[in-house]
């Protein structure tokens, strides 16, 4: 009840938050409405702010956001010509696909050998996947995205430069998003990778471990039966946390792959200033968010005995 | 298992480092299995990339859409290659003497898409549609009195003041059919992503933005040359690179962006690949570095001179354009422009831009190498830029390097478009870099006064000068008929730009667009390039 509480006045704060941070940014949002080639006069420009409800004082503006959000209408977009929710539901399957299967795939490949190298002595195949993934974490995910497409796109000839699709078939869904998922998923790896590792040596030596090597059980045993469970909690947080920064890191995966995703809508949004669209991804990033984190804070005590009993 | 998985992603890991540095061994890039290449008998397809990106399938507001519309909906009237406006689907067009009545009759072969006949209804709905609205045909509603016609294929339009330039205006709205049109109460909440009612040529059969793909098929009723080709698509790129890599894979025929060049430092490796031919273009539009008119010492054409003497246009032309282009004049206005006069090269005098500075009361006083104004407070202008456009954000850094040269201290303030312009028309810089367009060229009175008219107001428009000799410079312009006066009317402004200079230009730019050599007959229109109804009906491809 507390905890449902708090997530509602974050959600209050958040949403909040939305409408004026798009608002206090410089920049009008009928300034470059219709391209560089276009005169409005101010007759014209006064007619567009009255019909987009524009020319309202921010109080009546943020009574009719609230209005909105209550009636689960995020409004219209000016820029897109569209109702918001159309906006966003044309892009958040393809982004879902991109982003959840990375931080799938990711979760899984970075968490596994991450533990295994942590739980592994010191070796030149540890030591070099260690190099390796420390220089994909290094890279800017639009170079290694670039890199990606460069190779295996460009050179080899095994997938599309662009799109999320071409016949829409599902292997060709498949072929146009491998690439772009390989380049989130190689960021997002490299990054559970190191936290897993570093979390795994930390609780290699801890006493519990001696305790059941001395009962007897094997390595692999005791990293999977026992110290997985204790090292992953930072990937759990992780992971929750990772629900709203990666549609940034789409961004760059999106501007490479010419994908119509959330990353560039959010992108294209602050550009012109549409803050009914603005306001609709943030407020979708929010619930997301929120939701990550709760079902995170229901995962722990799961892994955790300690949470569950409240030690 | 641990040591397997981890040597595994070790050798995976090795296998990719050997794949990114396999490409250096010269492999061929153009990978596009045999089965997928055309034979004789496929549609023959026309693959157009641009990173001119599409956001809404609006044909009248989305910016981009509403360009490549050009050729499904044309303009009553296209810019000839002398540019002058003549018909595209108007015969005939003629103004009265005193210019306030304009007849103009309609072509008798147009067809819409769904087979229905193009009339003067049409036209006059489009107009009346337009200036109810459409944001920026805000001019109709205070310049046209009437609409009225006449018959099936004339229609007579009535303006309440003499202007000469509206034929002009008629190079951009794209024709309407009232049919389908008289349906949709607010073009600004319309989208249609499917086939769209045209009478061009081509029309838009879908905008598929998941895809990245404006495919065009032929109007079944088009009653004019017929094209070669049957399918356009116009294949959407969000990075120029990719775009460039699309165009050496030949995943697209050709590239396109309104007003702007292949990216120059590509050039060599596609020429190097034989595969590939280049249409060139001196820019009708340009780059330039404009002056807040309003606050001194820009106000002085003194200052200004010697900002222009400052200037190491060689260097930009070398480093920038990589030597596409030609060193401007102080005139301002490109020799792709009509009626050009040639005017002094912009040329580097650091000496006399100095005395000029210290002649316009910018001295150095207390010897610390920057200037000062009158009462001894330093200067410091700030030079306003949008980084996000092609060569700006280098330029910036040019021009500040070259003012601080002479003593003036400059900084760059780099915002991004929505910014850029409320910034721009609050006046809050001192220094502008931004570039004119084909179009913005010819708008208002022609030669780039749509720019500079204080009248005016608009995305890309300065209106800093408010002096009244330039201002009737516009007005005759407007109002001139008589081919021979109007071409002495442009001199003198370029004169003028030459004399007072409200902006000194920084760039005359080629625009270069390259092309598979499997195509030829390309056609280049002054205001769009190369994509324009007179390429698609004209390209053909060489029979393998």
């Amino acid at each position: 009840m507390k905890k449902s509480l708090r997530y509602l006045i974050a959600l209050f704060v958040i949403f909040t938050l939305n409408f004026f941070i798009p608002r206090a940014m410089p920049g009008d949002p009928l300034a470059n409405l219709l391209g560089e080639d276009y005169v409005i006069d101010e007759a014209s420009l006064a007619d567009l702010r009255a019909e987009l409800g524009l020319d309202r004082p921010l109080p009546v503006q943020f009574l009719r956001y609230w209005s909105e959000i209550l009636r689960l209408d995020l409004g219209y977009s000016f820029r897109f010509h569209d109702r918001v929710t159309h906006v966003i539901g044309a892009r958040l399957p393809w982004t879902l696909l991109l982003v959840g299967s990375s931080i799938l795939l990711g979760a899984c490949m970075g968490t596994l050998l991450g533990a295994f190298s942590g739980w592994s002595r010191a070796s030149l195949k540890n030591r070099t996947g260690t190099v390796l993934f420390l220089s994909v974490y290094s890279m800017p995910p639009f170079f290694l995205s670039l890199l990606l497409l460069y190779v295996f796109a460009f050179r080899l000839g095994w997938f599309p430069l662009k799109g999320v699709y071409a016949s829409g078939e599902w292997t060709d869904i498949l072929r146009h998003f491998f690439l772009p998922v390989m380049s989130l998923t190689l960021y997002l790896a490299a990054r559970y990778y190191l936290i897993m590792r570093g979390s795994v040596i930390q609780e290699r030596d801890k006493a519990y471990v001696l305790y059941a090597r001395a009962k007897g059980l094997f390595g692999r045993r005791i990293l999977f039966r026992h110290v997985f469970k204790n090292a992953s909690l930072p990937i759990v947080t992780l992971i929750a946390l990772d629900f709203g920064f990666i549609f940034s890191g789409a961004l760059f995966v999106e501007i490479v792959f010419s994908m119509n995703g959330l990353g560039t809508l959010i992108y294209d949004a602050l550009l012109a200033r549409d803050y009914p669209v603005l306001q609709g991804i943030f407020l979708i990033i929010t619930v997301m968010v929120v939701v990550a984190n709760a079902a995170a804070d229901a995962v722990y005590p799961l892994i955790d005995p300690r949470v569950r009993k409240g030690v | 298992m641990g040591r397997r998985l981890s040597g595994l992603a070790v050798n995976l890991s090795l296998l990719a480092l050997f794949l990114m540095l396999h490409p250096l061994s010269g492999s061929s890039p153009n990978s596009n299995p045999p089965d997928e290449r055309a034979s004789p008998q496929d549609p023959v397809l026309l693959r157009i990339g641009t990173t001119d990106l599409v956001q809404s399938a609006n044909i009248l507001l989305d910016a981009n859409l509403s360009l490549f519309a050009h050729v499904s909906n044309p303009t009553l009237m296209k810019m000839n290659q002398e540019i002058e406006p003549e018909g595209q689907l108007v015969e005939a067009i003629e103004a009265s003497a005193d210019l306030k009545t304009w007849t103009l009759t309609l072509k008798d072969d147009l067809f819409w898409s769904d087979g229905l006949p193009v009339t003067s209804a049409d036209v006059r709905f489009t107009l009346t549609y337009l200036r109810d609205k459409f944001p920026a045909a805000g001019w109709i509603k205070n310049t046209v009195s009437e609409i009225s016609i006449v018959d099936r294929h004339t229609v007579v339009i009535r303006i309440n003041r003499p202007y000469g330039r509206l034929d002009f205006e008629f190079t951009t709205y794209p024709l309407l059919p009232q049919h389908v049109w008289e349906t949709i109460e607010n073009p600004l909440r319309h989208t249609n992503p499917g086939r769209i009612i045209g009478c061009g040529p081509f029309i838009i059969d879908r905008t598929d933005l998941n895809r990245g793909v404006v495919a065009m098929v032929r109007n079944p009723h088009w009653k004019g040359p017929e094209s070669q080709i049957d399918v356009v698509e116009i294949h959407l790129y969000k990075n120029r690179d990719v775009l460039a890599l699309a165009l050496e894979r030949e995943d697209i025929d050709i590239f396109y962006e309104y007003a702007s060049s292949y990216p120059y430092v590509n050039l060599d490796r596609l020429r190097g690949s034989g595969r590939f031919e280049f249409l060139e273009q001196l820019n009708l539009g340009l780059y330039f570095l404009g002056f807040n008119l309003k606050k001194p010492p820009m106000s002085d054409p003194k200052f200004r001179r010697a900002v222009a003497l400052a200037l190491d246009h060689e260097e930009i032309l070398r480093l920038i354009l990589l030597d596409n282009g030609r060193k401007p004049q102080l005139g301002f206005i490109p020799p792709s422009m009509p009626a050009f006069k040639p005017t002094r090269e912009c040329a580097l005098d650091r000496k006399e831009a100095a005395r000029m500075l210290d002649e316009a009361g910018c001295r150095d006083r207390n010897r610390d190498g920057l200037r000062e104004l009158g009462g001894g407070k330093d200067l410091r202008l700030t030079l306003l830029v949008d980084p996000h456009k092609p060569f700006n954000a280098r330029l910036s850094e040019l021009v500040e390097e070259y003012l601080r040269a002479v003593g003036l201290r400059v900084s760059i303030k780099a915002v991004e478009g929505s910014s850029w312009v409320s910034l721009k028309d609050r006046y809050s810089y001192d220094l502008v870099i931004s570039r004119t367009s084909p179009w913005g060229m010819l708008m208002h009175a022609s030669w780039a006064t749509g720019y500079f008219d204080a009248r005016r107001t608009g995305e890309g428009v300065l209106h800093t000068v408010d002096d009244p000799k330039f201002l009737a410079l516009c007005d005759d312009l407007l109002a001139e008929t008589d081919p021979g006066r109007f071409r002495s009317l442009a001199h003198r402004v370029q004169d003028y730009y030459a004399e007072n200079l409200p902006a000194v230009a920084l760039l005359w730019n080629k625009i270069i667009t390259p092309y598979n050599q499997d195509f030829y007959g390309w056609e280049l229109d002054p205001l769009y390039g190369l994509f324009n109804i007179d390429t698609l009906l004209s390209v053909r491809r060489k029979q393998p």
